[in-house]
């Protein structure tokens, strides 16, 4: 479980977030919704430690993240697909895997088995180099490093963005998927507020950096004001 | 059923290898080419058989790629005992230079950090091998190298500390600040040093007494200590090879390489940045201390204006021109530097310039700015990217 209390982030003189405050159970999904500039992405990069926070607090169950280094916070278990994704084109996609199993203590060739399970096309390709990959193949070999790590948190930023519908919607079943048969906890940022809260258990909007809407994704989804004027939804 | 073939062939490959070896130096001749040729055959026997075998690359990198630098040294220092004097140090000379240009192409090609200071490691490597020498004459040539590949890695270190917080065109300023107060800091020790005119060692490197009827001189003009050296710095580099063929393949290297591409990235799965950059500047610096203690002992002696800002900006364009971040282009590079001499004499010679006036010591560096003009115009990925285009291109047109 990952637990945000009055977190505030500042870039020089302008805040990018405010006060945020949420709670993402364990084993469920939340969405992080809001326009460009909302502050959903340095929300993600300050959970992974790459922004210090300037107030509030962080805590992954009963410890606290604020003030650790990015690679130690990715060993306490916390998995973070940066948006742009982060593969390494020269490399193959078993090499890209390799990178995610080699800090995390965890068994390869079983790690490597389980995400070909998880995302069949990335065995097929394995040998093939990440530059020669589709945006949503690409997009599953960043997630399959992180997951080879068995995290068990995963933060993901703007997975759907510049995939085809069809493979958003793939995309989507399979972290629903994740979260159904293991107790990842995922924090999903997103800008397709519509895909994200299909799967989504929880919701947060933000504005501006601000939180304006704390609830579920359910009561979020049928909040017209919300749909209308935060999230873009318009009937 | 291709690992039965590799389990079996290699034992087999190895008994082979083994036979020949006792066989060559038992009875099939007493001379130092006929031994030579012997061992040189069966290696070669060997190592091609291993490497034959489908799939031994991949299934064991670490051998293949042990076999492959057996075969490469193999092949190289048979050579050595049919070449000229001259030629043999040149070869020496390349051997070195190839070994440092291996170093900066591991700071730049996998770490993706820059360095205008590995002339100034070389020379923390150079100075220290003649020190010590000149201090501890009968300490072996192996113990008195890893001497200086320690020191190279200590300054490596204290470099790369701060070298940690800094990018780019900074960090750059950073070496170069070290490249351009390296000489100044030679004289100012020159109690230890020797000041301007440096050290030399006390005595040339000579083989070891069991070795020394190998070596012994029979085919002028060929010296024993020439041939001597020559082989020294080819094993040592054909190691060096080696050791950075499997750092490129580690999980260090990869983890380089996916900070140099993307260091967030590298963050997010748990690489420390600060501690991975200061290894890949250790490494370079060692792999530089290395090349210039084999420079020192090849040339006998050392000087500080040898290791001037000049020499790092020639290292640089080495390697932009064999091809940054690979194995092959290192070795090319440290080939150009070793042959760029004779090059240089060539010209003089054909046209006629006094080889003591001002332009024909600047050829040199006419020769290198020439080269790297040339390189980034048409092969910005080097001589390697440029081959391996071109291997594309045929593999492509004549398919198998």
């Amino acid at each position: 479980m990952i637990t945000i209390e009055d977190l505030t982030v500042s870039f020089g003189a302008v805040q990018a977030l405010r006060n945020v405050s949420f709670v993402a159970e364990t084993g469920k999904i939340t969405a992080v919704l809001g326009a460009n500039g909302a502050g959903k992405t340095t929300l993600l990069r300050t959970i992974s430690g790459l922004k210090e926070p300037k107030t509030g607090t962080i805590r992954l169950d009963d410890q606290s993240l604020v003030h650790k280094r990015t690679e130690d916070i990715a060993r306490l278990g916390i998995g973070h697909v940066p948006e742009g994704r982060g593969v390494i084109g020269e490399f193959t996609v078993e090499e890209n895997l390799r990178l995610g199993a080699m800090m995390a203590r965890v068994n390869l060739l079983q790690g490597l088995q389980e995400q070909y399970e998880l995302f069949p096309v990335l065995g097929e390709r394995r040998k093939q180099h990440a530059a020669k990959l589709s945006g949503g193949e690409r997009q599953m070999l960043a997630m399959a490093r992180a997951l080879i790590a068995k995290p068990s948190v995963l933060l993901l930023d703007e997975p759907s963005l510049g995939l085809a519908p069809l493979v958003t919607a793939q995309l989507m079943h399979t972290i629903q998927s994740l979260c159904e048969s293991s107790d990842l906890t995922v924090i999903l940022v997103e800008q397709n507020a519509t895909s994200a809260l299909r799967i989504a258990h929880h919701a947060v909007v933000l504005h501006v950096g601000k939180v304006v809407a704390n609830d579920t994704a359910a009561n979020v989804s049928a909040n017209d004001n919300l749909r209308q004027y935060y999230l873009g939804l318009v009937e | 059923m291709k690992l039965i073939a590799v389990r079996r062939r290699v034992p087999i490959a190895i008994a082979i290898a083994v036979a020949v070896t006792i066989i060559a130096l038992v009875a099939a001749s007493t001379t130092r080419e006929g031994i030579a040729l012997s061992i040189a055959f069966d290696l070669a026997v060997a190592c091609g058989i291993a490497m034959s075998v489908p799939g031994f690359k991949a299934d064991h990198p670490v051998v293949s790629r042990a076999a492959l630098t057996l075969l490469a040294l193999d092949v190289a220092i048979f050579l050595t005992f049919f070449f000229s004097s001259s030629t043999n140090f040149n070869l020496a000379t390349g051997a070195a230079m190839s070994i440092v240009l291996l170093g900066l192409s591991f700071l730049t090609g996998a770490s993706g950090q820059i360095s205008l200071g590995n002339g100034a490691f070389m020379g923390v490597g150079a100075f220290a091998m003649a020190i010590w020498a000149n201090h501890h004459a009968t300490t072996p040539i192996v113990l008195t190298l890893l001497i200086a590949v320690a020191c190279g890695a200590l300054v490596g270190l204290l470099l790369g500390l701060p070298a940690t917080r800094l990018r780019g065109p900074y960090l750059a300023g950073m070496t170069l600040a070290f490249a351009v107060a390296f000489t100044f800091i030679l004289s100012s020790f020159s109690s230890w040093t020797g000041g301007d005119s440096g050290l030399q060692l006390p005595t040339a490197a000579t083989a070891p007494r069991w070795l020394d009827g190998f070596f012994h001189a029979g085919t002028p003009p060929l010296t024993t200590t020439t041939l001597y050296i020559t082989d020294v710095a080819i094993i040592v580099a054909g190691v060096a090879f080696f050791f950075m063929a499997n750092l490129f393949a580690s999980r260090t290297g990869r983890s380089m390489r996916l900070i140099r591409d993307n260091d967030v990235a590298a963050e997010l799965v748990g690489v420390s940045l600060p501690r991975t950059r200061v290894v890949a500047f250790i490494v370079s610096s060692a792999y530089a201390a290395l090349g210039g203690a084999l420079l020192t002992l090849i040339d006998n002696s050392v000087s500080p204006p040898t290791y001037s800002f000049a020499l790092s900006v020639t290292i640089l364009s080495l390697i932009v021109i064999g091809g940054i971040g690979t194995i092959s282009g290192a070795l090319i590079g440290g080939v150009i530097y070793a042959f760029s001499t004779n090059v240089i004499s060539w010209i003089t010679t054909q046209t006629g310039l006094n080889p003591q006036g001002n332009l024909a010591s600047q050829l040199n560096g006419i020769i290198f700015g020439g080269l790297l003009i040339l390189t980034m115009l048409f092969a910005p990925f080097g001589i390697t990217g440029a081959a391996r285009q071109l291997w594309h291109r045929l593999r492509a047109r004549f398919p198998r």
